[in-house]
């Protein structure tokens, strides 16, 4: 016979069947399964996600599937996980829109998905970096809420960090 | 495709006690707020009848075949296609698509959806029940605010150009909108699904295009605190800065104290490995003016620098002595917040808490100002001949010089505070703390000075030529003299020992108290560790095989470096003896030093007897037991890393565990009198009368200062270096 599956279930109650590996790359899955069924999975476990749709869950489930059995660095040695450059094969998956990065991010967070979680945020931070205020504010369309004294006089709290 | 349903329910952030993810009825229905709406009811309200269809489906289809105008110009552009088009659309969306009757269990009423939507849509907002429980996408978030402006520019572009429109055209185009704008979300999905379907390559792109500019949303704002920070802490400063600028919200996160705690721990003390950044350690300046009186501790070498850390807290009031020095040095990298913590339960006084981005501002400048090489100079003016030693502190200069005198210094005045006399030859070494000033003179004699009264306390006499070197530690003092040896005199016990190997002048000794061991630079062009428990050599660093030195080394300085140096790849490809895994030294090295001193403890033994008992201290020497180890052990606490100069012009970084030069710095033309490091860099004097200053990471030089005289002694501080200069002139770089 073959492995029970994990069967999770989206907002939109989608059903998706995966095994059991690949959802457990969501520590929250993990400790779910491992919670209610002390000895090991003997039939099919169905999980429903309600918070998340199957479009996101589809693509969070695919980055599951890609790195099921990848070992990601010490999850408590910060340096480590901050220095890590972002993988080439994760950075083709989160060419996405901002929507489908933000819920995946939320996604990841939801379901503990450690390295997806920080894979996302580093992705943000890219789009962060290097750019000036208001090239910020185009990207993220946001509303410059300072008025001009406060502003020049934030520019001058903040000048120290330029020109290297 | 990207085009996906606007009125998601999402997380937002005024849900403040949940989960971002609390679960939501699948069935809720979004209810717009935005300009949208205000065009659909000004224009519209009139107009919508009640549909008579009974199947939601079928109506919007015939909407779309029917009245739409953009229907009809894509027909006449499209003549040939468009009948077969039109027939798929029909038959696809008159069989209800299979993933929608499978999952939403509300569509299995046959009455019309759309008709009871408009109505509750138009008539009255009210009508909706206040207990429904709403969640708002990014979107629709009537919290956020940013969306609107930027929706209400293209409403008002969508509005003049409706009003150019024939009147029954408006009506038609509005009905539309009205039906999309009321349905519930897997209605609109599957309407846009319909007419995507007939959208035709150039109007795609139209939509693809609109809608990379639409879907913008502002992460930092929106997503739960602890993951903005988490992006946050993924920028570098000048980024962060920039952040600060954008928004109030922005503002409060990009300033945010966890954020640049983070920073700091990133890049204070540290070569940061992401940004090749490292700041300064500094100290802190409420410490600094409690200390008024007391003369703090010296910062001139390495492994001590981290015993006083960061201002951040602000809250520590006292300096830690350097009785107790540098037993961190396992422990090198500021861990700021265990120290935060007790520095916070320590005083009796609530102190302010200073900003860490402030923190990190400040170190941050200073470091620009050491790269991009702006200094001021400070000049000492005073010995009538050469300098040959110096240190300082925060507040005081010592400087020793061939004129038989020490100078202490003020350094922010730059007024000669004292001069010890007592020496009656030149002065070749001083060493200082918080209470006593050790010299060490071409008389033979070391001598110890109460500074703050002037007075000589002690003189040591015992060797037999010059001594051109002295450290201590604790109640250790260790001197290294023209006559070859090594003299460890230890104060409580009254007993001097003699450490015999080199075989020429030993110029420099330094003492690594966290180890408990000695290291030696001689003109014989090695460097030896010793052990200061049992005086044993440990270890002799230098010949052909280890690419030493080839002159005379002038000044050793021992350290531990956690992260990777930067080695040179030749060398260390010449490597012909793969090192033990314990450490393992050359083993004929090894051996030969623990002969030797075995055989020369011998002979020193009764020589120390007689020196101690003919001079005034009257000590007494102790039988030393003789150690024969078969192997030694690393001992975790040694220094990792040794620097040492050469009058072979060269600066050399040595691996202590293995014995080997892992990389050797060229740059100066004549020999290296004396160097000076910290976690950062390494600061050189040289008789070609250049100081050069060095990436102590990289090996690579980042300035050169030229001066009128020879450079034979160097000091250096986390804001400042200092160089005696061979025609008395001291200078004082400040950064």
């Amino acid at each position: 016979m073959s492995e029970p599956k994990v069967i999770m279930v989206s907002s939109d109650e989608e059903r998706f069947k995966v095994d059991q590996v690949v959802a457990e790359k969501s520590v929250t899955i993990k400790n779910m399964i491992r919670d209610l069924n002390p000895d090991g999975l003997t039939e099919d476990f169905e999980v429903p996600v309600s918070t998340i749709r199957a479009n996101v869950l589809s693509k969070v489930l695919e980055w599951c599937e890609h790195h099921k059995t990848t070992v990601f660095p010490d999850e408590d040695d910060e340096d480590a996980k901050k220095t890590a450059p972002i993988e080439e094969w994760d950075r083709t998956f989160f060419r996405v829109d901002q929507e489908m990065l933000y819920e995946i991010i939320l996604a990841a967070n939801f379901l503990n998905i450690t390295p997806l979680r920080d894979s996302g945020c580093k992705i943000v931070a890219e789009m962060i970096r290097g750019k000036s205020p208001e090239e910020l504010r185009k990207v993220f369309n946001i509303t410059n809420d300072f008025t001009a004294e406060e502003e020049a006089a934030i520019r001058r709290e903040n000048e120290w960090a330029e020109d290297r | 495709m990207n085009l996906q349903d606007s009125c998601l329910p999402k997380s937002n952030d005024h849900d403040l006690n949940g989960s971002p993810f609390a679960p939501s009825t699948s069935s809720s229905i979004s209810k717009s707020h935005s300009a949208f709406d205000s065009i659909l009811s000004s224009n519209s309200i009139s107009t919508l009848t009640p549909s008579s269809s009974s199947n939601s489906t079928t109506t919007t289809t015939s909407y779309i075949l029917g009245t739409n105008p953009i229907t009809r110009q894509h027909q006449t552009e499209h003549n040939i296609t468009i009948t077969d088009k039109k027939s798929s659309i029909v038959t696809r969306l008159s069989t209800p698509p299979p993933i929608i009757s499978s999952s939403n269990t509300n569509e299995s009423s046959q009455d019309s959806v759309v008709t009871p939507f408009l109505v509750k849509h138009i008539s009255d907002q009210s009508l909706i029940p206040h207990n429904n429980y709403h969640k708002y996408c990014y979107r629709h978030n009537p919290d956020i605010t940013c969306n609107k402006s930027t929706d209400e520019d293209k409403m008002i572009k969508i509005q003049s150009a409706l009003e150019k429109l024939p009147s029954r055209d408006q009506e038609a185009i509005s009905h539309v909108w009205s039906i999309f704008s009321a349905a519930p979300s897997q209605h609109r999905q599957l309407i846009l699904q319909g007419m995507l379907s007939q959208c035709c390559f150039p109007q795609l792109s139209f939509i693809s295009q609109e809608v990379s500019t639409l879907i913008r949303i502002d992460f930092i704002t929106t997503l739960p605190v602890e993951l903005s920070l988490r992006i946050l802490c993924y920028l570098d400063c000048r980024s962060l800065c920039n952040a600060a600028q954008v928004s109030k919200k922005w503002k409060s996160l990009a300033d945010d104290d966890r954020v640049w705690h983070h920073m700091c721990e990133q890049h204070i003390d540290r070569k940061c490995p992401n940004c090749g950044w490292g700041l300064p350690l500094m100290h802190m300046k409420r410490a600094r003016e409690n200390a008024e009186e007391e003369i703090a501790p010296i910062k001139r070498r390495h492994e001590e620098i981290s015993d006083d850390l960061v201002e951040g807290n602000g809250s520590s009031s006292s300096q830690p002595e350097s009785s107790q020095p540098a037993e961190d040095s396992s422990n090198k990298r500021p861990k700021i917040e265990e120290l935060s913590n007790t520095t916070t339960v320590s005083p009796p006084k609530v102190l302010k808490k200073r900003p860490w981005k402030s923190v990190y501002s400040e170190r941050y400048k200073l470091e620009k100002n050491w790269r991009n090489g702006t200094y001021t100079i400070k000049r000492f003016l005073g010995h009538t001949d050469g300098v040959t030693c110096l240190q300082f502190n925060r507040k005081y200069l010592m400087t020793g010089s061939y004129d038989t005198t020490i100078k202490i210094w003020k350094i922010d005045t730059g007024e000669c505070l004292k001069t010890l006399e007592g020496h009656t030859k030149g002065v070749r070494s001083l060493v200082f703390d918080n209470q006593k000033l050790i010299t060490g003179g071409l008389d033979s004699t070391i001598k110890v000075w109460n500074y703050h009264t002037g007075q000589c306390i002690a003189t040591y006499r015992g060797h037999e030529d010059s001594v051109v070197s002295v450290d201590f530690s604790g109640k250790s003092i260790v001197s290294g003299s023209a006559d070859h040896t090594v003299k460890v005199w230890h104060v409580d016990s009254r007993t001097c020992y003699t450490l015999r190997g080199h075989t020429d002048w030993v110029n420099c000794v330094k003492i690594h108290p966290a180890s408990n061991t000695i290291f030696s630079a001689s003109d014989d062009t090695t460097i030896r560790m010793w052990d200061l428990q049992n005086n044993q050599c440990l270890r002799i660093f230098g010949g052909a095989g280890n690419n030493g030195h080839i002159g005379q080394v002038q000044t050793v300085i021992a350290f531990t470096y956690k992260e990777d140096l930067i080695e040179d790849e030749s060398e260390s490809e010449n490597e012909t003896h793969k090192p033990h895994h314990n450490g393992g030294i050359h083993p004929t090295i090894i051996g030969q030093a623990r002969n030797e001193a075995q055989q020369q403890q011998e002979r020193d033994r009764q020589q120390d007897l007689q020196q101690f008992n003919n001079i005034e201290e009257n000590v007494e020497v102790e039988q030393q037991p003789q150690e024969t180890s078969n192997d030694l052990l690393w001992d975790p606490t040694y220094p990792t890393h040794l620097l040492t100069s050469s009058l072979d012009n060269t600066i050399k970084l040595w691996d202590v565990k293995t014995g080997k030069c892992i990389r050797t710095q060229f740059g100066h033309i004549e020999g290296v009198w004396s160097i000076a490091a910290d976690t950062f860099r390494i600061i050189s004097g040289a008789h070609d009368r250049l100081i050069k200053v060095w990436d102590l990471q990289n090996g690579k030089c980042l300035h050169t200062f030229g001066n009128p005289s020879s450079v034979s002694c160097v000091g250096l501080s986390d804001s400042k270096f200092a160089a005696g200069l061979d025609n008395g002139v001291v200078k004082m770089y400040c950064f």
